[in-house]
């Protein structure tokens, strides 16, 4: 990407224009861009337009408008404020699904490793990291008071003694401390060749290079266990 | 049509003899996945009579048949690595009920949280993914049971686009070789939460306390009926059938008073990255969209969820309000946990209150459970573990 003095990138119209036809190639795009009333329901619906500069409503006109120009106005941190719940797609009358469109959009910039995307998703690595590499997502000995201070003293809980309370869960599978459940290497070399064969661990490498070195590191011990 | 109304709080239980249908009518993907399956395009897991199954309708009144026995438990990352009474509630049900089930080492994430939250994988690695899942399943001669409501959205996304896209499916085939399995899908994707909306008057008959005294908000999950709305059971005694019945059913099912509140459409304010890296934006939207409204409006002692991240978000973010200078607070479980304290199950070992961060004690104090007790007891058995003593497990690996 190139920038001009003020570090505003300059990014060629022929670029956005590619982007905007990488989102229609999807196929899923037919399915969740179709008429649009501009009624607004979806944004008077949408949970994140109450706390965000950010609307289904304008996200649909926008794919509609087939404007790259436009459309590339998402591809920043806009696209990053939806919580993907579908309150617009269960409420739109026309049966559109702006939650749907911006989860290509969201893929595009992951693929392309966009700086937005990268800035967005740096906290997220922790997180990333457990589950590709682990097949996972979140783990008890995550949930400690330095990450999440504002949940209040009571988090220190899970700081004290998490072996034995964990031991203490009456399901085998939950004994443990460094993960959701005790997941066997054999499961999770599956999920690394899903991984491999559907590119995800492609995507991940272009969001964040280094997370991917390590998650490989990991990846080739269990391959080799 | 005949409307009878008589809960003072609210809609909960009101009757209707028509189902609502928002407007839309869609292809039942049903008859479609049967259709593939007599080409030999895909194999099913069918739901058979060893599984027991009880029959819901859905939002067009469509028939779902939910199995209740021979289930392989799909876990969620969410509730086994935070909130892990609820798995745990789940299986102490199927016990006393002397059901069967498998929960594994054998099973992953269905890696749809991080998806939503980040967007890094695609419809190939998710559907892959799925049926990898659903596969598993498949050989050990069971039917699949997600507990997330994430897996549940994200599982009926991934079956219908298989079954309406020829190169998916071809291409999931191709993996699922690659590491020795096949492509198969479920007849029907079953929430843990219609297991116990169909058990409910089963879990009822269970019941030790009397919660007539107990006001309840129920916060259904977005996941659970606004991806694919049409696959989410509506019952015309429950709410007149314009809402999901699950959760508010077997509430009412246990004799608690269900309670209205005008957000109860809202979602909870996960935002699966935002739970995460933008905090900010879940606490504000838990207390100004949920928590408040149900206290200040329903007088709530409880608030009843059917999913790891909303159960989460609701729960750990009261604290912080009081920097706001709020002061409404509510207790916040899953249904299956709540019916599990209702019919008497332990508070510590199996229910796990422990683990929440907003105060359940008051709440136990009215339906008259003695917390305190359950303290001590958990206490001396942890202090018994330490010394190398053994869990006294739910359930045993498969030899």
């Amino acid at each position: 990407m190139e920038y001009d003095e003020n570090g505003v990138s300059i990014v060629p119209f022929e670029f956005k224009k590619e982007i905007f036809e990488e989102a229609k190639k999807d196929f899923r795009y037919e399915e969740y861009v179709r008429g649009c009333l501009n009624c607004g329901v979806c944004t008077g619906g949408c949970p994140p337009h109450r706390f965000f500069d950010f609307s289904p409503r304008i996200v649909l006109q926008k794919m509609k408008s087939k404007d790259p120009e436009l459309i590339w106005t998402m591809m920043d941190e806009y696209v990053w404020a939806c919580f993907q719940c579908f309150t617009c797609a269960m409420i739109c009358p026309f049966l559109n699904s702006p939650g749907g469109i911006i989860a290509i959009l969201r893929e595009i910039a992951v693929r392309r490793g966009f700086e937005s995307a990268k800035k967005v998703l740096k906290p997220y690595s922790r997180v990333l990291l457990k589950l590709t590499a682990y097949g996972n997502q979140l783990s008890p000995d995550m949930i400690q008071p330095d990450f999440f201070p504002d949940w209040g003293p009571h988090i220190g809980y899970a700081s004290t003694d998490l072996a034995v309370k964990r031991k203490a869960i009456p399901m085998p599978t939950l004994q443990v401390t460094n993960l959701a459940w005790d997941v066997a290497p054999e499961t999770m070399k599956e999920l690394y060749d899903i991984f491999d064969e559907a590119g995800v661990f492609k995507i991940i490498e272009a969001v964040d290079p280094s997370l991917y070195e390590i998650i490989q590191d990991i990846v080739d011990d269990v391959r080799s266990s | 049509m005949a409307i009878e109304i008589n809960n003072r709080l609210g809609l909960a239980n009101v009757k209707s003899d028509y189902i609502h249908v928002a407007g839309r009518k869609l292809e039942d993907i049903h008859d479609e996945l049967l259709e593939l399956e007599a080409k030999g395009e895909v194999k099913v897991i069918h739901v058979k009579d060893e599984n027991k199954p009880i029959e819901a309708e859905t939002l067009f009144g469509w028939k779902k048949k939910i199995p209740t026995n021979k289930l392989w438990h799909h876990k969620s990352c969410g509730q086994c690595g935070n909130i892990p009474g609820y798995p745990v509630s789940l299986l102490w049900f199927m016990n006393k009920m002397g059901l069967e089930y498998v929960d594994e080492r054998n099973q992953t994430s269905c890696t749809a949280w991080n998806y939503h939250g980040s967007g890094t994988s695609n419809p190939v690695g998710l559907a892959a993914v799925a049926v990898r899942n659903w596969h598993r399943a498949y050989e050990l001669g069971l039917f699949p049971l997600f507990h997330c409501a994430t897996t549940f959205g994200d599982y009926k996304e991934m079956r219908n686009l298989l079954v309406e896209h020829k190169e998916l499916r071809d291409e999931v085939r191709r993996i699922m070789h690659k590491i020795g399995r096949e492509l198969v899908i479920p007849e029907y994707i079953v929430h843990y939460s219609e297991w116990v909306h169909v058990m409910r008057f089963e879990i009822a008959k269970l019941k030790k306390y009397d919660l007539s005294n107990v006001i309840a908000t129920v916060h259904p999950a977005c996941h659970t009926y606004k991806m694919i709305p049409e696959d989410c059971i509506y019952d015309k005694e429950i709410y007149a059938g314009k809402r999901t019945a699950v959760s508010t059913g077997v509430t009412l099912a246990l004799g608690a008073q269900v309670a209205d509140y005008s957000t109860w459409y809202d979602c909870c304010g996960f935002g699966f990255r935002h739970i995460l890296t933008e905090r900010e934006a879940s606490r504000s939207f838990v207390m100004d969209r949920k928590i408040r409204p149900m206290v200040r409006e329903a007088h709530s002692d409880v608030c009843i969820t059917q999913d790891t991240g909303c159960t989460t978000t609701l729960d750990k973010n009261q604290w912080i309000g009081k920097a706001m200078g709020y002061t409404e607070q509510v207790p916040v479980m899953a249904d299956v946990m709540f019916a599990a304290l209702a019919c008497g199950a332990d508070v510590y070992k199996i229910v796990q209150l422990q683990w929440h961060t907003t105060d359940w004690r008051p709440l136990c104090e009215k339906i008259g459970i003695d917390w305190k007790k359950s303290e001590d007891e958990y206490n001396a058995y942890l202090e018994e573990l330490k010394a190398g003593g053994k869990t006294v497990n739910l359930y045993e690996y498969p030899k």
